[in-house]
């Protein structure tokens, strides 16, 4: 049985565990029951060591239920990165990596793979008790796996090959920019691993109405970019709320959808199969792999730049034969004299349709859209001046209203007269 | 790839503590103390132990190591594609920086590749050359910890001069607007920047205190009903809250909410999007809000 680290080989059985404790806190250990108790513990223990002060637990009748609690407008980096520089390393990966760039430890220098054996062996690790052993595949495959990641250049000089650290970059001077970006730029968590090697950290910023859990699905957007940068299909594996098992896709990502009024990240896609543009939230999807490259993807991205001036959120309605469904929505609000900011707010708030003057006192809103349903929960912060509405759909018109009576009756409005306006 | 070693709390606390050592730190008590500035709150049961008992051999048992120069790691093709995203990003110019040696990296997106659909229209004017000015004279100030002074016009359309100590930036993503924090101004702590005119350091020798307001913060209770996928929906809505939730009965929830008390009205709204799905059980004075507005709108006679 191995033994517990706080360091992990695979983020993917961690995220779902973050968003759980992040999102709802009121599970105790026996809703984890799918789960091993000993990988609830052990995950919990984890997420202790990353987020300390952050978590927190209360007693229930149901048990000892802990949560991540943060109010992100009071942190000045994203917590959750912390999950991002967990990776587990073997014994001899820290090692090579120190001895390799203090031999390379500038780009002048240059070593073959025997040159560099031969000096971690005579000048690195001689003097220790048990020197550890490295072949030179080890070697080779390690300065790979950096060449890759472009921080070591290799030069072939006749038939050998002659590895040397990459040029660094200047980053003295960027310390407040990339504070900000961390935290205000998609896949921020990058931000914040150059920010780690900064001589000085930054207390410029603060965060207001900031989500911080799409961190938690940085590695699963960094590959929809890199898919949308090569103009690839990707698959993937998407979870339901429908469905207990996840379903594999093959789609086209066009574009990422980002709220920052609910914290939900989605993929707008073309799914080929039912030629029709889908949205799959984005902390649904895990697995994603590159496939092919499409000839099809600038002529999708520009049906879906047309499409955008019908989306209130992440909807759209599109049969697979290209034919789109709208509907129209309108209401009308009244405004008192010293009300110009519902003005304001009508036309800042509005992303798409128009604000028409009815009268000194009154404006209407209205659009032609994918789906009303998204954009109910915005008529309804208008409640306590809505006077006329109009959907096309009148079903929603309906659930409308009654949720409007559910909450007069909730709230005893009306119930024995004493409530009501007169 | 996004999660790698080479990004690890743990090779940077190494580093950290091999370049202790060259400096000529070797104090196993100081050395210690880095592992728990660098790395979480268990690794100083690895970090230590590990060059102890030689599993890692860049460090000797006395605390000395063959490592002759300080660790540093050139920056990844990843993080260079990153910086060359944000390099595109129109917030950019509000710091005055220039990146050099990107001219040949691919940002890793770009700003097509992705869309904030629900901000606000009428967020900053990130292009206007008098608010990057003022930006940076600000932001530089915060760095200092020196003085400002800026005028303004108030609600009432008078003028105020005022002379501050700027503490931070606050950034909304939602109103896509900055705030400034201040200290040593007594009627008013917050401002957006876009109502900042003629912003310049002050270079006076006059004292200021720095005493910070506290914000008054009150804690909403609601209870809800787990319908329609409402709690998901409150439970992400209100993540960036300190919060906590308890489940009542199978399907209803109670949710507490620690809020600023001066963004009441915003808060107010919020609840009401979520239409009878949660009910304000707490405070009064909130839940006396919500039910003005529900009786006004009741009045409206929509129908």
């Amino acid at each position: 049985m191995s033994s517990y680290s706080e360091l992990i080989k695979n983020f993917e059985k961690i995220r779902a565990y973050m968003r759980e404790f992040y999102l709802y806190g009121f599970k105790s250990r026996e809703d984890y029951s799918k789960k091993s108790a000993r990988s609830y513990d052990d995950e919990r223990r984890r997420m202790e060591s990353w987020l300390g002060d952050h978590m927190s637990f209360v007693r229930t009748p149901e048990g000892k239920n802990m949560f991540i609690s943060i109010d992100s407008r009071s942190i000045r980096h994203n917590p959750f990165y912390n999950a991002w520089k967990a990776k587990s390393f073997t014994d001899g990966d820290v090692t090579l990596h120190f001895i390799l760039f203090d031999i390379l430890h500038e780009p002048s220098v240059k070593r073959t793979v025997t040159e560099l054996l031969r000096e971690i062996d005579e000048k690195y690790l001689a003097d220790f008790e048990s020197p550890m052993m490295f072949d030179e595949s080890t070697i080779r495959k390690k300065l790979k796996e950096y060449c890759d990641a472009g921080i070591v250049k290799m030069e072939k000089v006749g038939r050998k090959a002659y590895y040397h650290r990459a040029e660094g970059t200047d980053i003295s001077e960027l310390t407040d920019v990339l504070h900000f970006f961390s935290e205000a730029a998609p896949c921020g968590v990058i931000g914040s691993y150059i920010l780690d090697k900064a001589e000085t950290d930054s207390d410029t910023f603060v965060f207001k109405h900031h989500y911080i859990t799409g961190a938690i699905d940085s590695g699963v957007l960094a590959t929809i970019f890199a898919a949308m940068r090569e103009k690839r299909i990707v698959s993937v594996s998407n979870l339901s709320r429908r469905r207990d098992m996840p379903r594999r896709n093959r789609i086209i990502p066009l574009r990422v959808l980002i709220s920052v009024q609910n914290g939900r990240q989605h993929l707008l896609a073309y799914y080929p199969e039912f030629n029709s543009f889908q949205s799959y939230r984005i902390d649904y999807l895990s697995n994603v792999k590159l496939e092919e490259v499409t000839p099809r993807f600038d002529e999708l991205r520009a049906q879906i730049d047309a499409m955008q001036g019908k989306m209130w959120g992440v909807s759209t309605k599109r049969n697979r034969w290209g034919v789109e469904k709208l509907e129209h929505v309108d209401f009308t609000v009244k405004v008192d004299d010293d009300e110009d900011y519902i003005l304001r707010r009508l036309e800042r708030e509005k992303r798409i349709g128009r604000v028409d003057r009815l009268d000194a006192h009154t404006y209407r809103f209205s659009a032609e859209v994918y789906d009303i349903s998204e954009m109910i929960p915005w008529i309804r912060t208008f409640i306590c001046r809505i006077t006329e509405m109009n959907f096309t759909s009148p079903a929603l018109e309906k659930q409308f209203k009654a949720d409007l009576d559910a909450m007069y009756k909730m709230y005893g409005i009306g119930e024995e007269g004493e409530n009501d306006i007169q | 790839m996004i999660f790698s070693e080479l990004y690890s709390a743990y090779y940077n606390a190494i580093a950290s503590i091999i370049s202790k050592i060259i400096d000529g730190e070797h104090s196993e008590k100081e050395l210690q103390r880095i592992v728990s500035e660098r790395a979480f709150g268990e690794s100083v049961l690895t970090i230590m132990p590990s060059f102890k008992s030689e599993k890692w051999q860049l460090v000797h048992p006395d605390m000395t190591t063959p490592i002759t120069h300080k660790p540093t790691m050139p920056l990844t093709n990843l993080q260079k594609q990153w910086l060359k995203a944000i390099s595109l990003d129109p917030r950019i110019k509000l710091f005055g920086v220039d990146f050099l040696g990107l001219e040949d990296i691919e940002p890793l997106f770009t700003p097509a590749d992705y869309h904030v659909y629900d901000k606000y229209g009428d967020g900053d004017d990130f292009e206007d050359d008098e608010y990057v000015r003022q930006f940076r004279v600000i932001s530089e100030a915060i760095r200092q910890g020196t003085q400002i002074k800026f005028e303004m016009v108030n609600r009432n359309g008078k003028t105020m001069y005022i002379r501050c100590h700027p503490l931070r930036l606050e950034y909304s993503e939602k109103d896509d607007k900055f705030r400034l924090i201040t200290a040593g101004w007594h009627s008013v702590s917050t401002v957006n920047l876009s109502k900042i005119k003629n912003c310049v350091h002050y270079a006076g020798q006059k004292p200021l205190d720095n005493y910070e307001w506290d914000k008054k913060q009150d804690i909403l209770t609601v209870r809800v009903r787990d319908e329609r996928n409402a709690l998901e929906r409150v439970m992400l809505h209100f993540a960036h809250f300190e919060k906590q939730a308890e489940r009542l009965d199978k399907s209803t929830y109670l949710v507490r909410i620690k809020y600023d008390h001066s963004d009441e009205p915003e808060m107010v709204i919020r609840i009401l999007s979520f239409g009878p799905l949660v009910e304000v059980i707490g405070s009064e004075s909130f839940k006396r809000a919500v039910i003005e507005k529900l009786k006004k709108q009741k009045a409206c006679n929509l129908r």
